[in-house]
């Protein structure tokens, strides 16, 4: 018994993360159509950020943030405006094409500045731990859950009650009429993107301590955000959070009950399932 | 207030447009007639910033708006009520209205100017948290405008706005429509009721493969023989 609240647990703080990743991914598709497949490098390179920070200045991955965060929204946006716009409205592949190659950039590009060693960046709460009855939990989890949910909930506030929130969603459901209106659409898109990697830039170091890193990992962090969107639809608010979880909670299981290499399967194993019997997703409207 | 001069547009190097020149003054309700593809969608989407140019010149208020973004005509008052309505269907009434003044001379004012619209459509006001895609055509059109009004046109494009509603409800919207003229907005019609438009507006244009064929007065335009061929197609 404890075992499986141990894995409840331990699902719900990384889930809040994933469903984190996911909204950033669901946003950006949402206003341009646009599928990032680089989103799990870009996360990557957060990470090595960090790590890059901690090795030059010691800077503990909680404080790194408030550097890798606009770094990283600057270099969205410049990618953005030169690679990913002027391929909007062609064929969705080239898309596709595009940011996988961005992907590979990214990936290679860190390999060539950090080497292909697994490295870890320590924080202080690092090794820390909480302990409720029968459960322990890692103190970067709980900070990673506590955030993760506190910046859904703003988004989720800034997407119902801002004029910037409400023109993402008009850009979403007609952009012609959002443009008609006097939406500068192509502002829309870029800042999205921009607000979207910026998310990723804090899921990075909230996914960091105690975590080892590697290059190749980008790949990793895409497929899952992928899963959790599709599980959840890719422009369901609700839907991805609660994907998140889902994903988070099978992983958890997986890690726990079976061998390591098995268990990594587990995510994918309960997508397929999950898939097979509710192919329209977790929830019941298709949209909103 | 609006000059149009020898404006020549299309899509993908195809015209669509060529060389049009209209003229609205302050105030006027002008109708643009024309079958289908005789280029009136084009126009106003060209007088929205929609569809750029090849050549020719678009003013406003005597300014030149021919290389103007949507945005900065949205800004300076020149609105376009789309054809099909085109409402954000997943946003309440409140939030369309909202949209629709989201420009940065309009926003200041759009919590007066929202209940300016209400009062113009209160079925609108019964309906405020309801979301737009949930109305019937007659209240999205009613939306439509109000959204644009919500914008502070001071020429407000209404774009095949009977199109597709019950005749109680195409009353009503030309009712509103004469309204807003008798305030003194300017508006630019475009219709494929023939007889409506004569009715409402009071000088028209035919489109006709995007040139303009005929103009004058409504009246003289009902009685003029091209009018109906041109607006067959023939």
């Amino acid at each position: 018994m404890s075992e499986f609240l141990q894995a409840i647990a331990q699902g719900v703080l990384i889930g809040s993360t994933y469903g984190l990743l996911a909204l950033g991914m669901g946003l950006l598709y949402g206003v341009s159509g646009v599928v990032n497949f680089s989103h799990g490098d870009f996360i990557s390179l957060g990470m090595f950020l960090c790590l890059a920070l901690y090795s030059a200045l010691s800077l503990d991955p909680y404080v790194s943030v408030f550097i890798t965060v606009p770094v990283m929204m600057v270099l969205g946006t410049l990618v953005f405006r030169f690679l990913i716009r002027p391929m909007i409205g062609h064929q969705f592949l080239m898309i596709v094409q595009l940011t996988l190659g961005l992907s590979l950039v990214l990936q290679n590009g860190i390999l060539m500045v950090f080497g292909g060693q697994p490295a870890r960046t320590p924080s202080v709460v690092e090794s820390k731990l909480m302990i409720l009855g029968e459960v322990v939990l890692r103190v970067p989890h709980v900070i990673a859950f506590g955030v993760s949910f506190a910046l859904a909930i703003g988004l989720f506030i800034m997407l119902r009650s801002t004029d910037f929130g409400r023109s993402i969603r008009a850009v979403h459901q007609n952009a012609h009429a959002a443009a008609l209106m006097g939406v500068d659409v192509g502002r829309v898109q870029v800042l999205t993107f921009a607000l979207g990697i910026g998310i990723l830039a804090i899921a990075a170091a909230l996914l960091l301590p105690g975590t080892p890193i590697q290059p190749t990992q980008g790949l990793r962090y895409t497929i899952i955000t992928l899963l959790v969107v599709v599980l959840g639809g890719m422009t369901n608010f609700v839907g991805i959070m609660l994907g998140g979880l889902v994903i988070g909670i099978s992983e958890a299981f997986g890690t726990i009950y079976l061998s390591n290499t098995l268990g990594a399967l587990m995510p994918y194993v309960i997508f397929v399932l999950i898939m097979l019997f509710r192919p329209q997703g977790l929830t019941w409207s298709s949209s909103r | 207030m609006l000059e149009i001069e020898n404006l020549v547009a299309g899509y993908g190097g195809v015209e669509v447009l060529r060389d049009v020149s209209v003229k609205l003054s302050a105030g006027e309700i002008v109708g643009l007639l024309g079958a289908n593809n005789a280029g009136k969608t084009t126009l106003i989407n060209a007088l929205s910033g929609m569809v750029a140019p090849m050549s020719g010149r678009i003013l406003f208020e005597g300014r030149d708006v021919t290389r103007l973004t949507p945005r900065q005509r949205v800004e300076l008052g020149i609105v376009q009520v789309p054809e099909g309505r085109l409402v954000f269907p997943e946003m309440s009434v409140r939030e369309n209205l909202q949209l629709g003044g989201i420009n940065a001379r309009a926003k200041p004012n759009r919590s007066r100017q929202m209940e300016a619209v209400l009062d113009l459509f209160p079925r609108l006001k019964e309906r405020l948290s309801q979301d737009a895609g949930t109305l019937s055509g007659g209240e999205q059109q009613m939306l439509a405008i109000g959204r644009g009004l919500m914008a502070e046109a001071k020429l407000l494009m209404l774009d095949e706005p009977s199109l597709g509603l019950s005749p109680l409800f195409v009353k009503y919207i030309f009712d509103i429509v004469d309204r807003l003229h008798a305030e003194g907005l300017t508006i630019l019609l475009v219709e494929q009721n023939l007889m409506l438009t004569l009715r409402h507006a009071e000088r028209c244009y035919v489109l006709e493969r995007g040139q303009v064929a005929i103009e004058g007065p409504s009246d003289v335009i009902k009685d003029d023989p091209r009018t109906r061929s041109a607006y067959l197609g023939l």
